[in-house]
């Protein structure tokens, strides 16, 4: 451990001043964007007959909404435990590039490889971007407690959402526990939405919508998503290719 | 062999399932972009692939959930589930690109549906 001269190394303001600042930033707009992503998912878990803590546990192991409802939804569709694992994995695999790119960022004094797989695990979509705009602004000592403060908030809201998600659901009048599983599609379709900005994008997402219920016809409950992706996928990036996209 | 194993494993089965066929593949993706450390570039065309095909398989878990919902959500008729959906779309783009606004409004419409054809 690097130390910084003249400053005690036991000083912990140097590390909870900055983390406090994170969780106090995270309270808001993002804990309840993060709330309304994960109160489906513990309605899916107890739609298919999970405890709650295996929801609970989704939620702080994987953190990351699209995989737990790929997770839980193929579950329910009855799709086998293989196929389930490469569709999560493929929906996964744009964790790779996000922590690399954000790795620069939570680089300071003391912070090693250990730390870094730490970090790295909270990476996801909300952590990701709002880390990405506000992180630059901040000195390189205070990124790495700053960003763990954040995402601890932010984790700890959603996992709160998915726990009430999966009580909520057995106790609400049918269109309301309806309402609650719809959540799930409804936000993360918007949070597609939001996320196109080029034709090709446009396409991916319209394709993956349109051919699902054909590949669950050709291809089966167990492989259809990942015929979705991949066909879909690929399909979308030929476009981008065509349109000269780079 | 599956059944076996889910029947050896008793009341652990779930948890068993969350952390090897949800988290191990999910944080392998986090662990290799700490190892590789070097700066990838996130607009690589391998990464633009990467991510049409995880788009593409997000809009189709969406649409699975809702074409063929299990439980609770299969009370609202198919043309309430998607008429809710797009005009949830519609609200985020009037409100001018709010989340939030668009997820409110398709909810009550899904509610309203809900009530309507019980």
């Amino acid at each position: 451990m690097i130390r910084l001269a003249g400053k005690p190394q036991g000083d912990g303001s140097q590390f909870w001043s900055p983390f406090r600042q994170g969780v106090a930033q995270a309270a808001g707009l993002p804990s309840l964007v993060l709330m309304a992503s994960l109160i489906g998912v513990g309605g899916l878990a107890r739609d298919i007959g999970y405890p709650i803590w295996a929801g609970v546990l989704s939620t702080v192991l994987l953190w990351a909404g699209p995989a737990q409802v790929l997770l839980f939804g193929s579950l329910a569709a009855g799709a086998s435990l293989p196929a389930i694992a490469i569709a999560v994995s493929l929906s996964s695999i744009r964790f790779f590039p996000m922590v690399v790119s954000i790795l620069p960022l939570l680089r300071g004094p003391g912070v090693g490889t250990g730390k870094l797989l730490i970090g790295a695990h909270f990476v996801a979509v909300t952590a990701w971007t709002e880390g990405r705009r506000l992180l630059p602004g901040l000195p390189v000592e205070q990124r790495y407690p700053f960003f763990l403060g954040f995402s601890i908030m932010v984790m700890c809201a959603a996992t709160f959402a998915t726990g009430a998600g999966y009580f909520l659901i057995a106790a609400l009048p049918a269109a309301f526990a309806a309402a609650l599983l719809f959540t799930t599609p409804m936000f993360f379709t918007l949070s597609l939405v939001a996320g196109s900005r080029t034709p090709a994008d446009w396409a991916a997402l319209g394709l993956g919508f349109a051919l699902a219920p054909l590949a669950t016809a050709l291809a089966g409950q167990d492989f259809d998503l990942l015929v979705v992706g991949l066909v879909g996928g690929t399909l979308a990036y030929g476009l981008h290719r065509i349109r000269g996209g780079r | 062999m599956l059944a076996e194993l889910e029947r050896a494993s008793g009341g652990l089965w779930p948890y068993l399932v969350v952390i090897v066929i949800g988290f191990l593949p999910t944080e392998v993706w986090r662990i290799a972009g700490v190892l590789a450390g070097r700066n990838l570039d996130e607009n690589s065309q391998v990464m633009v692939w990467v991510r049409m095909v995880a788009t593409a398989l997000v809009a189709g878990v969406v649409a699975k959930l809702l074409l063929s919902p299990s439980g609770a959500l299969a009370v609202v008729p198919l043309w309430g589930r998607l008429g809710a959906l797009g005009i949830g779309v519609a609200v985020y783009f009037a409100a001018r690109r709010s989340v939030l606004a668009g997820l409110f409004c398709g909810e009550m419409v899904l509610i309203g549906v809900g009530l309507w054809s019980r």
